[in-house]
């Protein structure tokens, strides 16, 4: 396999977009990407597109080739890949296997979408799964979650609360993120229930946004002014055990030792994480997944601070999905592109000082009370 | 106070055999029997992999252990789970249903010991915050919604149950 780098990375304001279209929102997140990189558009081999809800909300396919031509890049293998959460995170590994098994030098990846809904409605994801038909909603399942691990951990509620105060917080350094209001543990533990014991502050926006990277390879990647390695890259499946625990997703430990084992790292080699915070309790379980703590000391990690800017693993510097938004085909790709301005000492306010490693994790899709996909990328600053 | 004469009161009516003005529909094909013959008891329809036992809800098509262990599909045959069960995890729905539940509305998911499954459950006959982990609950068959043809959705849901079993 031949090694990887992230040469340039570019993303939108996340948001509300309504005057924009998916095409419009890819088109500033290639340019960006592109213009980053110092790469022309004619160089691009191939184009990598994660777009998860865009058939179903705005009746739009081929989005990736729809973005990608607005750029100039015509001509070439171009794919939208629809993989739940994972969508983007999912159109980056496939960049990464492409030039690491040999087949192109130089490719875009991207993450669009467009998920703002009208004011009082719920995310449209389908109802395919026999839960949803049944009556399950999203952030039902993650308060069934909070609640085992609540039960089985003793998390408390205002643990949860901490996790959003974190993020928010971040979120505030951050000028691409939809919220850059910092909120209190009270104002968390006041705002509307969702669902017991989530409350709305607890829950990631949904959102309209576009991020894109430029990776490349050998000689035309030692040319760019700044190499980012992929030194890790995984992709998970549910097992879909039908007694499986609640408080651990088995799928997402899997990933997160897959990409370990690759990049030869453990948990404590990283220096700055992002993770999928769709719903506070969700970040909880990713620290234990991670081995930032033992399984069921995620509330005490939080507690104790280690994943605050300024902490020993700061998690989510970008606000993370809770306060950056989540246009949800778009939060896997938005999510490499921070931990590049991390790993590059380009991230402002919120830079984490001296950050070498690096480390995405992003999953989604509920099935059968498990999850359908979970991508985990480690990245090193060469 | 408000015009009383004008609100329409909704009382559910439970569908009745040979009656053909009642109109309902399952809220989907498989899930359970209904209507209900004289006497009988509500139960889930599962499916039981004859070559290694392992129960499955709802009937699937194949059982996947067996079939990677020997490339034989075996046989699913249909049963009926047990009636009780056990809250494993619980929580209040308090934003609309896309499916058209009334909120605030309880659900989770419930253990059938007897049948070693986990089934997802919507919860009824308490107030929605009292459902909690542990808890022995028993099926019963119910409306849900009323669906865009006017029919009343029947689902499954699970209720508590006062004498104790396990």
């Amino acid at each position: 396999m031949r090694d990887v780098f992230i040469i340039g990375a570019g993303m939108t304001v996340f948001g509300k977009h309504p005057d924009r279209s998916l095409r419009n929102l890819g088109y500033e997140a290639s340019l960006n990407a592109l213009k980053d990189a110092g790469v022309r558009p004619s160089e691009i081999q191939a184009g990598y597109c994660g777009c998860a809800l865009a058939p179903m909300l705005q009746g739009e396919t081929g989005v990736g080739a729809n973005a990608f031509w607005e750029v100039g890049i015509k001509g070439i293998p171009i794919v939208t890949m629809e993989n739940a959460c994972s969508s983007g995170s999912t159109a980056l590994r496939e960049g990464w296997m492409a030039i690491a098994g040999g087949h192109y030098d130089t490719v875009i990846v991207a993450g669009i979408e467009k998920a703002v809904m009208p004011k009082g409605t719920p995310l449209n994801v389908g109802a395919v799964e026999l839960e949803q038909r049944l009556g399950e909603i999203f952030p039902g399942t993650f308060a069934l979650i909070a609640k085992k691990h609540m039960e089985i951990y003793g998390t408390t509620t205002e643990q949860l609360a901490k996790v959003s105060v974190k993020n928010h917080k971040n979120g505030t350094f951050n000028p691409y993120a939809q919220f850059r209001k910092a909120v209190t543990i009270e104002e968390v533990l006041q705002s509307p229930m969702i669902a017991d014991p989530l409350t709305l502050l607890m829950c990631c926006p949904n959102s309209d946004g576009a991020a894109a990277v430029v990776l490349s390879c050998g000689e035309r990647a030692k040319k760019a002014k700044s190499r980012i390695k992929i030194v890790g890259s995984s992709l998970t499946s549910g097992m879909y055990e039908n007694l499986r625990d609640f408080t651990s997703w088995e799928m997402e430990r899997r990933a997160v030792n897959q990409a370990y084992e690759m990049a030869s790292l453990g948990p404590e080699d990283l220096n700055v994480v992002e993770v999928h915070d769709a719903f506070a309790i969700s970040e909880i379980l990713h620290y234990e997944s991670l081995g930032l703590c033992p399984i069921g000391e995620g509330g005490r990690l939080i507690d104790e601070g280690i994943t605050e800017l300024g902490g020993k693993v700061p998690v989510n510097p970008s606000g993370g999905l809770m306060s950056r938004g989540h246009p949800v085909g778009a939060s896997g790709v938005a999510q490499v592109v921070e931990l590049v301005w991390q790993l590059r000492g380009e991230a402002g306010e919120r830079q984490v000082p001296n950050a070498r490693m690096a480390l995405a994790q992003i999953m989604g899709g509920n099935k059968e009370a498990d999850t359908r996909t979970c991508n985990v990328h480690i990245f090193m600053k060469e | 106070m408000g015009d009383l004469k004008n609100k329409v009161v909704i009382t559910p009516t439970y569908p009745t055999v040979g009656q053909e003005f009642i109109k309902w529909v399952v809220v989907e094909p498989g899930l359970f029997k209904y209507p209900l013959g004289e006497g009988e008891k509500p139960a889930l329809l599962g499916g039981r992999c004859t070559k290694c036992g392992k129960i499955f809800f709802p009937k699937r098509s194949l059982c996947p252990d067996c079939f990677d262990d020997s490339f034989a599909e075996g046989t699913i045959e249909s049963i009926a789970l047990d009636s009780r069960g056990i809250i494993y995890a619980s929580t209040v729905a308090r934003v609309p249903s896309p499916v058209g539940i009334k909120h605030p509305y309880a659900y989770g998911y419930v253990d059938i010991p007897t049948n070693k499954i986990r089934v997802f459950a919507l919860f009824t006959g308490a107030e929605p915050e009292s459902f909690i982990s542990g808890q022995e609950v028993e099926l019963v068959l119910e409306p849900v919604a009323v669906n865009k043809q006017g029919q009343q959705v029947i689902t499954y849901k699970f209720r508590p149950i006062l004498e104790r079993r396990y």
